[in-house]
C-alpha cells in the first residue's frame, strides 16, 4: 500500500523482553518475543483495527508505538519523525500528538483526582494555556457528559461514563493519533454500542486517526477501515475491513472468524466451523517457520515448518503471510483434521 | 438431536427437572439497607433441555444460579421462594443433604477456572475427589476414571496432566478440567456460569464444543448463564432474559431472536456489532447504564432507558404476561412483526 498521507508507519518493529534467571548472576536466559517484526501503515483520518487473541502482542505493539514499552528493533514513523529513537524533551513533546485510551477505565483514572483535574492535567503537563472552566466544559460536552461531572470523582460514575472520561482525557491535547486498547471489552453489552458510536463521532468531528486494538472481531470490524490480524507477535493478514471479513485468506483468520458466535440461531446452525485444536504456543519459544503451522488445518509437509512466510500482496490492499494462500483459495490445498495431541507434540509442551 | 421446544414452561403431563418458583434473594445485614438481587424469578428446566439465562452485570443471573446450588452465604442473605428438584425444595435442604446432591445431581462450571481450582492440589486428585465422594470406588479406580474424563474433554496426554497443578495448564485446559469435574458423576443438570467469558474466541469455540458434546452424551440438562447472545444462539433451546433481578422475557430461542417483544431484548440485539451486519452505520445504542433503574415496585426497572416508555411504565410495575409462545414483562412491547433482525438476516444470506 502506498498511501501518500500516512500518519503512522511502523517498520520491522520488535519488542523482546528478556527472561532473567538466577538471584546473584542475573543472567538472561532467553527472550519473550512479544512483537517480532511488524510492519503497519495508518493513513491520516482512518482507523486501523488490530485483532488477535491474548498473548499475540497486540497491546505490546500499541504500547511500543507510544514508547510505553521498550522498542528492541525497528522504527515507528509518526508524521515522518522516527518516534522509536526520540529521547527526553523531544519524546515528551511528541507524545502530545499520540494519546491512548485504556481498557479498564477505573484502573486508568486516578481515584483521588476530580474529573476536572484529570482532564486538565495533560494540558498543564504540556504547558498549554487554557481557560479551565471552558475547556473542561468543552471536553465533557464532546464525550456526552454533563457539566456537573467536572467536580465528581471516578467512583461516582458507571463504567460507560468512566470510559467517556478516559476518552475526554485522551482528546484533551487535540492529538492526531489515538490508540484505543480494548476500549469496550470491560463494559456491559448495552453500553459498548454507546462508546463505539462516540469514538466514531469524535473521529468525524476532530479528524482523528485511530489504532483500535481489540480481541472482539465484530467490534473491530465495526470501527475499522482496515484490519490487521496478529498471531504470536506477527501480522498474518491485513486488508480492508470489508474484504477481510468477506474473504479471509489466512487459515488463522478463517478459523478466528468462524469461532465468533453470532447472535442469530439461523446463522449459528448453518455456518461451518473451522475448529482450532490446542493452545497458543509460548512466545518465548515460538514454532519455527510459520508461527501458526503447529495448529494450522492446512499445514503442508514442505515450507510451513522451516520457512517463515512474509506478508505478500494477494489482491489490491490485501496482504497475507501464508505460503499456500493461493492454493487454499483455489481449493487445491484442503484442510485436514489436527488433534490437540498433535499440536502438543509439535509445540513440545 | 431434536428437542421439544414448546411453549414457555407449559409441558402438560411432564414433570420439569428443576422448577424455580418466585425465587427471591435479598442481600444486606440487619439494620442495613437491603438489596433485592433476585426479585421473584420463575422458570422451568425440562430433562435434557438447554436453557439460557441472559443478562448484564448486576441483573441477578449469577445469584440465581448460586441460590439454586445452595452456595450463597448464610449471613446477610435472605432467600425465599421454591427451587423444586426431584420432589424436594432445595432451599429447605440442610447442608449435608445439599452437598450430597451437589456434584452428583446438579453440577456447576464457574467462570474463572483459575480461582475455582485448588492451586496446591494436582488436577488428578481434584477430579478423582468428586468421583470417590459420590461413588463407592477404590482410589485407583477413581484415578483411572479421572484420566478417562480428561481424555473425554480433549486434554492431550491425560496421564501426565493428572499429575500437574492448575498453574501448569492453559486457561482453556483449566476450563476443560472444570467441565470434567462437573460431569464426573453424570449429573442431570449442569449449571454453567459464563464458562467461556475468560477465554479467547478460538478456545471458547473449543470449550463450547466439548460442553455441547458431553451434555448431549450424558443427556444432562443445561442452564447456561451468559451475557453473550451469540453463545445462546448456538446452544440454548429456551432463553430467559433478566433485567435488574427479574425475568423480562422468556421464550424459545428462535422466537427470541426473530421477534423479540421486550424493548430491552430488542435493544440488545440491535446494539451488538455483528460480523455479518452492514458496516458504516452507527450502532443502535441503548441509552443510560444498567445502574440507572427504577425500583420494580414503582414501575418498570428498564423505563429510564426505554425508548418505548409510556405513562404506565413509571407508575405501575408490569406483570409477566403469558402470550402463548412467550412470556413478556412490558406495558408497551415491540410488535411481534417489527423486523428487528430481518435486514441483518438478509445480509447474512
Amino acid at each position: 500500500m502506498t498511501g501518500d498521507d500516512v500518519l503512522l508507519r511502523v517498520e520491522g518493529l520488535k519488542v523482546h523482553y528478556p527472561i532473567r534467571s538466577g538471584l546473584v548472576l542475573d543472567r538472561t536466559v532467553g527472550h519473550v518475543k512479544a512483537v517480532d517484526g511488524v510492519d503497519l501503515e495508518v493513513p491520516r483520518g482512518r482507523t486501523l483495527g488490530l485483532v488477535g487473541e491474548s498473548g499475540c502482542g497486540k497491546s505490546t505493539l500499541g504500547k511500543a508505538i507510544l514508547r510505553l514499552a521498550p522498542v528492541t528493533e525497528g522504527s515507528v514513523y509518526f508524521d515522518g519523525t522516527d518516534v522509536a529513537t526520540l529521547k527526553g524533551e523531544k519524546l515528551r513533546t511528541m507524545r502530545r500528538h499520540l494519546q491512548m485510551v485504556f481498557q479498564d477505565p477505573l484502573a486508568s483514572l486516578n481515584p483521588r483526582q476530580s474529573v476536572e483535574t484529570i482532564l486538565t492535567e495533560p494540558l498543564k503537563a504540556h504547558g498549554i494555556r487554557y481557560d479551565k472552566a471552558t475547556r473542561v466544559r468543552e471536553l465533557l460536552d464532546q464525550v456526552g457528559l454533563p457539566t456537573s461531572a467536572a467536580l465528581k470523582y471516578p467512583h461516582e460514575f458507571s463504567g460507560g461514563q468512566r470510559q467517556r472520561i478516559g476518552i475526554a482525557r485522551a482528546i484533551a491535547l487535540e492529538p492526531q493519533l489515538v490508540i484505543a486498547d480494548e476500549p469496550v471489552s470491560a463494559l456491559d453489552v448495552s453500553i459498548q454500542a454507546q462508546v463505539l458510536n462516540l469514538l466514531d463521532e469524535l473521529q468525524e468531528r476532530l479528524g482523528l486517526t485511530y489504532l483500535v486494538i481489540a480481541h472482539d472481531l465484530a467490534v473491530v470490524r465495526h470501527v475499522s477501515d482496515e484490519v490487521a490480524v496478529m498471531y504470536l507477535g506477527g501480522v498474518v493478514e491485513q486488508a480492508d475491513s470489508d474484504a477481510l471479513y468477506a474473504t479471509p485468506r489466512h487459515p488463522y483468520t478463517k478459523a478466528l472468524m468462524s469461532a465468533v458466535p453470532v447472535p442469530d440461531p439461523g446463522v449459528e446452525a448453518r455456518r461451518e466451523r473451522i475448529m482450532l485444536a490446542g493452545d497458543l504456543p509460548s512466545p518465548a519459544d515460538p514454532p519455527s517457520g510459520c508461527r501458526f503451522h503447529t495448529r494450522c488445518p492446512f499445514r503442508q509437509e514442505t515450507r510451513c515448518h522451516d520457512e517463515r512466510p512474509q506478508l505478500r500482496l494477494l489482491a489490491p490492499g490485501h496482504r497475507v503471510a501464508c505460503h499456500w494462500a493461493e492454493e487454499i483459495e483455489a481449493g487445491t490445498v484442503r484442510p485436514h483434521e489436527v488433534t490437540a495431541q498433535e499440536v502438543a507434540d509439535l509445540q513440545g509442551s | 438431536m431434536t428437542r421439544t421446544t414448546g411453549t414457555t414452561g407449559n409441558h402438560p403431563g411432564r414433570e420439569p427437572l428443576l422448577a424455580v418458583r418466585d425465587l427471591r434473594v435479598e442481600f444486606g445485614l440487619r439494620g442495613q439497607r437491603s438489596t433485592q438481587a433476585v426479585d421473584g424469578v420463575t422458570f422451568d428446566i425440562q430433562p435434557g433441555e438447554h436453557v439460557g439465562l441472559v443478562g448484564e452485570s448486576g441483573s441477578g443471573k449469577s445469584v440465581t444460579s448460586l441460590a439454586v446450588m445452595g452456595l450463597l452465604p448464610r449471613r446477610g442473605v435472605r432467600t425465599s421462594g421454591e427451587v423444586r428438584y426431584d420432589g424436594r425444595n432445595l432451599l429447605d435442604l440442610g447442608q449435608s443433604a445439599m452437598s450430597k446432591l451437589r456434584g452428583r445431581d446438579i453440577a456447576m462450571v464457574f467462570q474463572d477456572p483459575m480461582t475455582s481450582l485448588n492451586p496446591v492440589v494436582t488436577v488428578g486428585v481434584q477430579v478423582a475427589e468428586v468421583i470417590s465422594r459420590h461413588n463407592d470406588v477404590s482410589k485407583k479406580e477413581a484415578r483411572d476414571r479421572a484420566g478417562d474424563l480428561l481424555k473425554r474433554v480433549g486434554i492431550p496426554d491425560p496421564v501426565r496432566r493428572l499429575k500437574e497443578y492448575p498453574h501448569q495448564l492453559s486457561g482453556g485446559m483449566r476450563q476443560r478440567v472444570l467441565i470434567a469435574i462437573a460431569l464426573a458423576c453424570n449429573p442431570r443438570l449442569l449449571i454453567a456460569d459464563e464458562p467461556t467469558t475468560a477465554l479467547d474466541v478460538t478456545i471458547q469455540a473449543q470449550v463450547l464444543e466439548v460442553l455441547k458434546e458431553l451434555v448431549a452424551e450424558t443427556d444432562a440438562a443445561l442452564l447456561m448463564i451468559t451475557h453473550d447472545l451469540g453463545v445462546v444462539a448456538g446452544l440454548c433451546d429456551r432463553v430467559n432474559v433478566m433485567y435488574s433481578g427479574r425475568i423480562v422475557e422468556s421464550t424459545t430461542r428462535d422466537v427470541l431472536f426473530s421477534q423479540p417483544r421486550h424493548p430491552y431484548t430488542g435493544g440488545l440485539l440491535r446494539s451488538i456489532p455483528r460480523l455479518d451486519s452492514p458496516r458504516g452505520e452507527p450502532l443502535h445504542a441503548i441509552p443510560g447504564s444498567p445502574t440507572s433503574t427504577l425500583p420494580w415496585t414503582q414501575g418498570c426497572a428498564f423505563a429510564p432507558r426505554c425508548e418505548r416508555v409510556v405513562a404506565a411504565c413509571t407508575d405501575q410495575p408490569p406483570a409477566l404476561t403469558d402470550e402463548g409462545i412467550r412470556h413478556v414483562r412490558c406495558h408497551h412491547p415491540l410488535e411481534p412483526t417489527d423486523p428487528v433482525t430481518d435486514a441483518r438476516s438478509e445480509v447474512a444470506r
